[in-house]
């Protein structure tokens, strides 16, 4: 889902323009909307193209806390409140200016005083109208500003992060602190800080207003409408509070098991589970109606409680009130006045209670981002580290020892020698650690034991940019990204030329199918690529990785999920790809592992065999028995 | 929360049957009638509720427009004719809000549970109806669209069903006022309300221009939402290409888009939302003037000043909520038009008026003469390539036929003719002699077990999974269906065992481990017809030879199709079927074809070699 003005800088086309392109259904701007939302986009005016300078070291390591995201801009803060202040004085004057109207108007017949009023008044609307557009301009444009500002700094800290980081907490949660944690900071500045401040100085002028009107009756209905409705609002929050939380538990149960069902609707159908899971559907989205239903029943006691308060305290003050006028202890006006102001007396109270929820929200999304923030990643940059000279792309590995848990190590003691230009197969059954070989020379991880080197520079001592822009990996799931054919095959390098990319399309024959779409390397790629088969987007995959030029590229089961006619076909173009360069190819078959120069082969974390496929068969130890097993099953 | 006791659901003889009541009303299906008609049969399902509801509604609304009488006639009488006693009135303004209390409650409460209860219908129509659409609708469709109507399209129905009511009642709230206003004084009526036009026209504008604003916001979000999920998920990818700086450029490209757009709608707001405050208040200061002066001449009392202002505040709120209803429905009614295609969409693939049963069958298959497209393809009608043309082959009963060709060939689609997730555009696939078309689609099903290539889990526990296909399974027929997938071994080493929940997607398994449960949850529904898709691509050597042991005694009875990549797979096979441009080019036994087909030998000759490489 998203809209976007065609051009921009390296974000391609959005999923809505691409899909509809594509002839998917479902896929336009709402047709009314349409026109409208032209036009807005057509007073868009061109951003310039970010300019954000990604540092794997972080200069400011304060902790991440409301006060200090919102210190730089206290100027613009007390200016805002300000304006607050101007806004909520003359709101609010309307009953005073009545009351004046009424005692020295009416009363004594001079129309004069009323007119020079009624003036004032004026004067009052005007200005706060204009108080209240230039504060809400300036909250918005600061609020929006710090989201920006906290939007790139999170991504910012996401990219630090190593590789656990994004297999130990789950994605949904990263997902949740970049896009709902932050939106909640963004409604607590700018509606809850916003309306807290307004409903406050509008509660302390309309005191104010009452004891200057009278003291005793502005004392009275203090005491007769603070306290109630403080608790009404209190008791209101706590069983509303709980109940909308229940309501979005039982909102994200009917979503996820929505999502879930319709990612597998293929199995639910071909295992004929379709009543079943319609029940079972049925009774998650009567739990979030009676989730609902419960928190209406909160909902209807304090909207028409408040209600009614009001008509109550009304009752009282024209009780009390009326009393004084006919002692002749108060004018009518003044009454008046005060009827008038009991009506805007408890909007703030309730707003003020309701916006303590709002804080607690925030707080709540604050202190997440701020752990967040203050995650250390597993594999930090050194305070010293240089850059890595452009390498030959000698790789060894000297008694390495490592563990995903430190207790439990998946390698022990390895060592490994690659020459320059060799192509290295590993194999070994799953869950040897063939795939940690390749996640410690691309330095997804550190080792707990050992060094690895390239060129004898070791992997801590070098800036990660260096190191990672001489290697190239090709993963067994090859992760495409929403956009073009092109800017996939250019990701490491967006500013490629044309003749580059097209030379990255031919060298692993992917021109034959660019050739036959319309729009050749411009045609979108979406839904993760679910449009190209798998052959395809591994052919893609190696693209991307011929157009980075690595010296050095790692292959982990690059090919393990591919039918027997696209291996043939992604094999061949991985000879293009592998010329002249040192390659660690992760093997899953034999098959793929026989091609190599060498085949190291790891069994329970250890290197047990290294030598050419013929060495290994002749020596008749582990390889040769695994070779066995699988000419035998062929 | 339930009120329904859930020990009632373990007697059930299947899992998962829900204790609620399907919904008692579909929407009308007639889709050239209006959306709130449409719409109504669920609503009418729920009538005395919602005749409850306007009842004590219009009710309160007497009681709203007459306290400001009261507190006038307390003012004008008590206070300053002095002509009645003061108590009175007071008491009757504190039996108003008691009864306002009652009458308001019942009023929402009903409301909203209405609402909620058309809302909970939709959803559930929602689901049945789409777990009810044919392969090819998903083939086209994103699921994220889908949810995205499911959710806010559903919800804002919803609140217009809970809030609108709501709205047209404080709209009868400025009717009454304005009688009530007008048989007190026409001059000052015309008065108070003068600026009120000016509110609704202003809340037109703004909301002219705030909604496409929202709605470019709303996409922008989702866009920085994708540019994040993108990263998370393709992570490996950005750091192993170190474009850590080029993806956060990305983002800051999409964040400063949205925040254009936020701060368009927030200037836009900030332009218009104040005017709309301040036009009533002009109309406190007109009455103040006027009014002020008719008292002068001695016209008008003072109380009617008061009771004035209060009808002017209570009066802007409708003009304010007009237009949130306006804004509401035309949302409710884009929102219904996008329910609705989904409830619209015809299944491709439905039981035939007269289909039978197919009962017990012995599992004879036969494809004759098929020509099949599917049905849409991405880039339009011209890119739907004739997947298979002139495609016959025979399956005898309890055979294993292993299919063999290159990518493209049309090998995987024929699996999925077997079971009807498409149809054929011309030819016949029968099973035991029937047209699979001329069966229910169920019993069919029932008896084609399929292991898709893609093996997808739920994130259940893995008892769930394997039962998937027959919940009430016992533990020991689970087990031993595990066991024949030679999953047993590693699930005992889960911390769980079978209870262990398959996290995301069952990201805590290899491909491998997800591959043996699905077979294992297609060994347990037991089926007559086993169609195996390259289940085991991504096992290992020695895994994929355990299996394929278990699998040979299992597939003794069986009719059995293979889609088969490797030779280990094709040796499980009595004959092989060599498929090429979607036609079947020759059947035989592996030893035959190879010495028969060069095609066969070309296809399988690249094993060959690698095989004997070095």
């Amino acid at each position: 889902m998203g809209f976007g003005a065609p051009g921009g800088f390296s974000i391609g086309p959005s999923s809505v323009q691409s899909n509809a392109e594509a002839g998917l259904p479902f896929a336009n701007v709402p047709g009314d909307l349409a026109d409208k939302v032209e036009r807005e986009l057509g007073r868009e005016p061109e951003h310039p193209p970010p300019d954000v300078t990604f540092h794997q070291v972080v200069g400011d390591r304060r902790l991440f806390s409301l006060r200090s995201f919102l210190r730089p801009h206290a100027w613009w803060l007390a200016g805002g409140a300000l304006l607050m202040l101007v806004e909520a004085a003359l709101m609010n004057i309307g009953p005073l200016l009545t009351q004046i109207g009424i005692d020295e108007g009416i009363d004594q017949g001079r129309f004069d005083v009323i007119v020079t009023v009624v003036v004032l008044y004026l004067v009052a609307i005007v200005v706060s109208a204009a108080a209240g557009f230039v504060r809400a301009s300036v909250t918005g444009r600061l609020g929006e500003r710090l989201m920006y500002d906290l939007r790139v700094r999170v991504f910012s800290h996401f990219q630090r992060q190593s590789l656990d980081f994004f297999t130990s907490e789950k994605a949904g949660v990263l997902m949740t602190r970049m896009t709902s944690d932050i939106e909640s900071l963004n409604t607590l500045f700018q509606e809850g800080l916003v309306q807290f401040v307004v409903q406050f100085l509008t509660l302390v002028v309309i005191t104010a207003y009452l004891l200057i009107l009278d003291v005793r009756l502005a004392v009275a209905t203090i005491v007769l409408v603070v306290p109630v409705t403080v608790v009404l609002s209190l008791w209101f929050r706590r069983a509303a509070g709980a109940g909308y939380l229940r309501v979005r538990d039982r909102i994200a149960d009917v979503l996820s098991d929505l999502q879930e069902s319709l990612a597998g609707v293929r199995v639910i159908q071909a295992a004929n589970r379709r009543a079943q899971n319609v029940q079972a559907h049925r009774s998650i989205v009567h739990r979030h109606r009676l989730a609902e239903a419960a928190t209406a029943r909160a909902q209807v006691i304090y909207g028409p409680g408040t209600e009614a308060l009001g008509v109550a305290a009304q009752a009282l003050v024209l009780l009390i009130g009326g009393r004084m006028v006919l002692r002749g202890a108060l004018t009518i006006g003044e009454m008046t006045a005060f009827v008038l102001f009991l009506n805007r007396f408890f909007a703030p109270i309730q707003t003020l209670v309701q916006l303590f929820n709002q804080y607690q929200q925030g707080a709540a999304a604050v202190s997440k981002l701020q752990t967040l923030l203050a995650t250390e990643s597993s594999v930090s940059e050194s305070a010293d580290a240089h850059d890595l000279p452009p390498i030959e792309g000698e790789i060894r590995l000297r008694q390495v020892t490592f563990g995903y848990d430190a207790t439990q190590p998946v390698l022990t003691d390895v060592d490994l020698w690659i020459h320059p230009g060799e192509v290295l197969a590993v194999v070994g059954p799953t869950g040897a650690g063939k795939s940690t070989v390749a996640k410690l020379i691309t330095r997804f991880y550190d080792p707990q034991k050992g060094q690895v080197t390239i060129d004898d520079h070791d992997l801590t001592d070098v800036t990660l940019h260096s190191l990672r822009s001489q290697l190239g990996v090709v993963p067994q799931e090859p992760f495409l990204f929403n956009g073009s054919l092109r800017d996939n095959i250019a990701f490491a390098r967006p500013s490629a030329s044309d003749a580059e990319v097209a030379a990255a399309v031919e060298a692993v024959g992917l021109d034959a199918l660019v050739s036959t779409l319309p729009r050749g390397v411009d045609s979108p790629v979406h839904e993760r690529g679910t449009s190209l088969s798998a052959g395809e987007r591994q052919l893609l995959a190696l693209a991307r990785a011929f157009l980075a030029g690595p010296r050095v590229l790692v292959l982990d089961e690059a090919t393990s999920n591919l039918d027997l006619a696209s291996e043939t076909v992604v094999e061949r173009a991985l000879d293009k790809v592998l010329e002249g360069r040192t390659a660690i190819i992760i093997a899953h078959r034999l098959a793929t592992a026989m091609r190599a120069d060498r085949i190291a082969v790891i069994d329970e974390g250890r290197l047990v065999e290294l030598g050419s496929h013929d060495e290994l068969v002749a020596a008749g130890g582990f390889y040769a028995e695994m070779y066995r097993t699988y000419a035998g099953a062929t | 929360m339930s009120t329904v006791a859930p020990p009632v659901v373990r007697l059930e003889p299947e899992r998962g049957v829900s204790p609620f009541a399907p919904p008692s009303a579909g929407i009308d299906p007639d889709p050239d009638r209006g959306w709130l008609r449409r719409l109504w049969p669920l609503v009418a399902s729920r009538r005395l509720a919602l005749i409850v509801a306007v009842v004590t509604g219009l009710s309160s609304l007497f009681i709203t427009i007459g306290v400001p009488l009261v507190v006038r006639a307390t003012i004008d009488r008590a206070l300053d004719q002095r002509t009645a006693p003061l108590a009175p009135y007071v008491v009757t303004l504190l039996v108003m809000a008691g009864a306002l209390f009652a009458l308001r409650a019942t009023y929402r409460y009903l409301l909203f549970t209405t609402a909620y209860g058309v809302e909970t219908d939709l959803r559930d129509l929602v689901y049945s109806h789409l777990t009810r659409l044919s392969f090819s609708f998903y083939d086209r469709t994103p699921s994220g669209e889908l949810i995205s109507r499911a959710n806010s399209d559903i919800r804002s129905v919803q609140v217009l069903l809970a809030f609108g009511p709501l709205a047209v009642l404080s709209t009868f709230t400025f009717l009454f006022a304005l009688v009530v206003m007008a048989s007190i004084d026409i001059g000052l009526t015309i008065v108070a309300v003068a600026t009120m036009p000016l509110v609704y026209f202003v809340g037109v504008r703004m909301r002219e221009r705030i909604f496409p604003l929202m709605w470019i916001t709303q996409a922008r979000m989702a866009d920085v939402a994708t540019v994040v999920d993108e990263n998370i998920n393709g992570t490996r990818v950005v750091k192993a290409f170190a474009a850590e700086g080029s993806q956060i450029n990305k983002l800051a490209e999409a964040a400063q888009r949205l925040r254009w757009a936020a701060v368009a709608t927030v200037d836009a707001r900030a332009r218009f939302s104040p005017i709309i405050e301040a036009l009533p208040r002009l109309g406190v200061a007109g009455i103040l003037l006027y009014g002020g002066w008719l008292v002068i001449e001695g016209d008008l009392t003072i109380g009617t000043i008061v009771a004035f202002n209060s009808y002017v505040i209570m009066i802007s709120v409708p003009f304010r909520l007009l237009g949130f209803l306006l804004m509401q429905t035309q949302r409710a009614a884009a929102s219904c038009a996008r329910i609705y295609e989904i409830l619209d969409t015809a299944p491709d693939i439905v039981d035939r008026p007269d289909a039978t049963d197919l009962v017990d069958p012995e599992g004879a298959l036969e494809l004759r003469d098929v020509t099949f497209r599917y049905p849409a393809s991405v880039g339009g009608d011209d890119a739907r390539p004739t997947v298979l043309r002139g495609f016959s082959l025979s399956v005898a009963p309890g055979e294993t036929m292993a299919i063999v060709g290159r990518t493209g060939s049309g090998k995987s689609t024929i699996i999925r003719l077997l079971p009807r997730f498409y149809d054929v555009d011309e030819g016949q696939v029968c099973i035991d002699g029937h047209d699979v078309r001329d069966l229910t689609l169920t019993s069919l099903r029932h008896h084609i077990g399929v292991v898709f290539d893609d093996p997808f889990l739920f994130s259940t526990s893995i008892r769930d999974n394997i039962a998937f296909a027959r919940p009430s399974a016992s533990d020991a027929e689970v087990e031993s269906a595990a066991r024949a997938a030679q999953a047993h071994g590693f699930i005992m080493e889960l911390s769980h065992g079978y209870d262990t929940v398959i996290g995301e997607r069952g990201y805590t398994l290899s491909g491998g481990q997800r591959q043996r449960i699905a077979i294992a949850r297609t060994l347990l529904a037991n089926p007559r017809v086993l169609v195996l898709d390259d289940a085991t691509s991504a096992i290992d050597a020695q895994v994929e030879e355990e299996i394929h042991r278990a699998l040979e005694t299992l597939l003794v009875d069986r009719t059995t199709i293979l889609i088969a990549h490797r030779l280990s797979t094709i040796s499980l096979a009595d004959r092989v079927a060599l498929v090429e441009d979607g036609a079947v080019i020759a059947v035989g036994t592996h030893d035959e074809l190879l010495t028969r087909e060069p095609l066969y030998r070309e296809v399988l000759a690249s094993v060959e070699s690698r095989d004997g490489a070095d």
